[in-house]
């Protein structure tokens, strides 16, 4: 039974586990993007979501979009300086040393605030699932 | 860039993005990323056809 499973089923790439704190893998993974996934061995994954959110990233400063920033009394601006900030060392490059802040009177103004948005989200999902890779709840 | 080229950008990112983070296998990861690119840009474009009927008047022309 066994021996038929494993001729009908090619055998699959063995995924190497790496014994990681989980912690230090999420803050690398909110510090760089994909970073997390490297230092778990993923190089693929690890490289593809670099490129995915850098890309994000780039479109949404080209298009001079929106970088939310907290705003008293209004939550709203809260959620999104959290999606934005977890894009990490982008995130505090365009803030804290470009000043970047985006331009309302651009076109791509709100269209790029959701490319920000996007890879800022994208990366905070990276953060969980390298959590549950180093974990060993997922491959 | 139109808008219709920075949706399609956008489609593209999001859908590698879910199909290499929710699927493992380079066939599951294919099919689950075509969903989510169709199913966007063509949801899209639905949603803008069932809009274009509003607001009612005629267009305003384009500066």
């Amino acid at each position: 039974m066994a021996d038929s499973e494993s001729r009908s089923a090619p055998a699959a790439e063995p995924t190497p586990v790496v014994r990681a704190n989980p912690v230090v893998c999420v803050l690398l993974a909110w510090l760089l993007p994909g970073a997390g996934h490297l230092f778990l061995r993923r190089w693929g994954r690890g490289i593809l979501f670099f490129a995915l959110v850098l890309t994000s990233v780039l479109v949404g400063v080209a298009l001079e979009g929106k970088l939310w920033r907290m705003v008293p009394g209004q939550p709203l601006s809260y959620l999104g300086t959290l999606a934005c900030a977890g894009l990490g060392i982008p995130y505090v490059v365009l803030r804290f040393v470009m000043g970047y802040d985006g331009n309302v009177l651009s076109q791509g103004y709100e269209y790029g605030a959701a490319f920000l948005l996007t890879g800022g989200l994208m990366n905070l999902l990276l953060m969980l699932d390298v959590w549950d890779i180093a974990k060993g709840l997922k491959e | 860039m139109s808008h219709f080229l920075l949706m399609v950008l956008y489609s593209l990112l999001v859908s590698v993005f879910f199909g290499a983070l929710w699927r493992r296998g380079f066939r599951d990861q294919v099919i689950l990323f075509l969903q989510l690119f169709v199913g966007m840009v063509v949801g899209g474009l639905l949603i803008a056809w069932l809009m274009y009927p509003f607001p009612p008047g005629p267009p305003t022309p384009i500066p």
